[in-house]
């Protein structure tokens, strides 16, 4: 079914400010309500937004399925790298990166890159399953 | 280091998935996943000397981080699921292999980091000591398990995987609510820190009732065993052999991880009967298969019981040296059976046959022995360590179901050897049937190691089995065929898993009640 002009031009507006709140939820996950899951959850339907207005065959062509995979199985593996490096300084998972005054956007250390990380995960893992379930509903 | 045991097989799991996105050879694949599977051994070995090892994920305190922690307690879990996925991996190497026909298996390009995945799900709630911990790396081990069930292409797999999905839910939220009792009772999730400040209060108590019937449901014991029987049966040779050698015994380490740092003493009784009704209702179902997965599944169902007889005579090496027993053979009869599965393309016990094939007729001759508890092999030390903390009644009834397993074995050995088959050529060992034999060298190695005794009461036992064999051929025990209750459509699955959840309520309430009032 294709939507209206006013539905696919508001859809088209709206999603890249869901793209910078989605952002903002995740790095500001560290001292603020929100986090990579969350942010991760609006990225993802910045995209199923445009999947809903535009249909899933125009929307595939910008995200493919490959690189939505590919985004998915590499932040998982950039997540394991990075608590990989805590070993070298110690333990497992050590925040290697401490510092900064408390309460401020620059003091979470590595935990503001694992944020990012599981926010890509997250936001790539759920347009990937949007478009799984979708591939048994062809039509636009 | 120890958390590297974990990691090295998740960061290749990853790394597979990565790989297979883009369009790979798929020898790059294969190394990628031998590589996983053989990178948690060096970091075992060299923490074996030094138990017991403990530390806490990110240098923070116990009170705050997560504790991973190896020593006797979880050693012989962590041995067991090395040698058997490592052996495992090998096998599926030739079993995955892409023969481009549509109806083969799924080529490994997609098993191969599901099986890295459940690996480092498994090795995970082995190695932790946190409540909340395990249950996240039960979650991940048990559904990298059921997609590994759905991906397989045998009639019937993905309404098994749903029917497994479905328990596993069912049981994951009543645990993760006896969680959720326990942190608000205790304010912490670390299983030292609950020892150190256990107080035995009601609430703690419903906890752990809770927590033990959804173990009961993952573990595949009698009265919530529904899923296991199809999802082993139907699922890929190597899977099932991982899913009936290794993730079952999951939920047997939470019980014992429940045993060890808190008390359970309320609960001997319902677990004995649980146990034994197990044990006397798999072998009675394991006897009228005729599908030989389904007969190995049934027989997981009863010797989980054995297990849970260890955790119910409060004995955590009992059921710790049982549960690695029946890890070693489990699996190793699987593999075995499973080469004769692919070559002959049957499930059925009357066309199977192993025929000159002497690695296999070897191997599942010390396999069907190990099971049925006959010493020097594997079962028997598990089984001795048992029956210390038995006494009287079920004493008896625990020789019941030694006999009864050996008969079902008798009968399985019997159908399978077809010693006037000789048309099979000259015959030469592949892969596959060497790694079966290497799972049954392990049995009679570990057996003589642990237990270097003979007994003369297996003779007996084993003389008892055969007479019992040769009266239930006499009456045709085993041609009998058991009905079908549900519809294969949809609307059956529905009223089956209706029923499965009301069984799943009701032995919960039931539990509850006893021990709550």
């Amino acid at each position: 079914m294709r939507m209206s002009s006013i539905v696919r031009n508001s859809s088209r507006l709206v999603s890249p400010f869901l793209v910078a709140y989605g952002a903002y939820l995740i790095i500001h996950g560290h001292i603020s309500p929100g986090g990579g899951f969350q942010g991760g959850v609006i990225l993802s339907v910045s995209v199923i937004l445009l999947i809903t207005s535009h249909g899933y065959k125009a929307v595939r062509k910008a995200f493919s399925v490959r690189l939505v995979k590919i985004v998915e199985s590499m932040s998982a593996l950039l997540i394991i790298m990075i608590s990989l490096i805590g070993l070298i300084f110690g333990t497992y998972f050590f925040n290697f990166l401490r510092g900064g005054e408390p309460g401020t956007l620059f003091s979470g250390g590595t935990v503001v890159l694992l944020n990012i990380l599981i926010g890509l995960e997250i936001g790539a893992a759920f347009t990937l399953l949007f478009y799984v379930l979708l591939r048994w509903t062809e039509s636009d | 280091m120890i958390p590297l045991i974990i990691v090295l097989p998740l960061l290749f799991a990853f790394c597979g998935f990565v790989v297979s996105a883009f369009e790979s050879h798929e020898n790059h694949i294969k190394s990628i996943f031998l590589m996983g599977i053989f990178s948690p051994w060096p970091i075992f070995i060299l923490n074996m000397n030094d138990y017991p090892v403990e530390t806490v994920l990110g240098g923070w305190s116990r009170i705050a981080g997560i504790e991973l922690g190896l020593g006797m307690l979880n050693h012989y879990f962590i041995l067991g699921s090395l040698i058997v996925f490592s052996l495992v991996g090998v096998y599926s190497l030739s079993y995955f292999e892409d023969d481009g026909q549509k109806d083969g298996p799924i080529p490994g390009k997609r098993m191969f980091p599901l099986i890295l995945l459940l690996y480092s799900g498994i090795l995970g709630s082995f190695l932790t000591r946190d409540l909340f911990n395990f249950y996240i790396y039960m979650e991940i081990a048990s559904i990298s398990s059921i997609i590994l069930v759905a991906c397989s292409n045998a009639e019937g797999a993905k309404r098994a995987s749903y029917r497994y999905l479905m328990l596993f839910f069912l049981s994951s939220f009543l645990f993760i609510f006896s969680i959720g009792i326990i942190y608000v009772k205790m304010g912490t999730l670390n299983f030292e820190l609950i020892e150190q400040n256990l107080v035995m209060s009601r609430e703690i108590k419903a906890a752990i009732v809770i927590a033990f019937v959804a173990f009961i449901t993952k573990a595949g014991v009698f009265p919530l065993y529904f899923w296991l029987p199809s999802a082993h049966s139907k699922a890929d040779t190597p899977v099932s052999a991982l899913l009936s050698g290794v993730t079952v015994k999951v939920p047997i380490f939470g019980m014992l991880l429940f045993l060890e740092y808190t008390s359970i003493e309320f609960l001997t009784v319902p677990l004995m009967i649980v146990a034994f009704s197990s044990i006397l209702f798999g072998i009675g179902m394991a006897l009228l298969q005729s599908n030989v997965k389904k007969l190995l599944a049934y027989h997981t169902v009863s010797q989980m019981g054995y297990v849970l007889l260890g955790v119910a005579t409060l004995n955590v090496f009992a059921a710790a040296h049982y549960a690695f027993a029946h890890t070693l053979f489990k699996a190793g009869l699987f593999l075995a059976v499973g080469v004769l599965i692919s070559k002959q393309g049957t499930k059925d016990l009357d066309d199977l046959t192993s025929g000159n094939n002497t690695v296999l007729m070897f191997s599942l001759i010390v396999l069907t022995l190990a099971i049925g508890g006959v010493s020097p092999l594997i079962g028997a030390f598990g089984k001795h360590e048992i029956l210390l903390g038995l006494s009287g009644m079920s004493f008896y009834l625990f020789y019941m179901g030694s006999i009864g397993t050996l008969v079902s074995f008798i009968k399985l050995d019997y159908k399978l050897f077809d010693l006037s088959v000789k048309h099979l050529g000259k015959f030469i060992p592949s892969v596959q049937e060497i790694t079966a034999f290497i799972m049954a060298l392990l049995t009679v190695l570990f057996g003589i190691y642990h237990y270097p005794k003979f007994n003369l009461l297996d003779l007996a036992l084993m003389g008892i089995a055969v007479a019992l064999f040769l009266l239930f051929k006499h009456i045709d025990l085993f041609e009998k065929n058991m009905p079908h209750y549900f519809s294969r459509d949809v609307k059956g699955l529905g009223s089956e898993i209706n029923l499965y959840t009301s069984i799943f309520v009701l032995v919960n309430l039931t539990v509850l009640i006893y021990v709550l009032y």
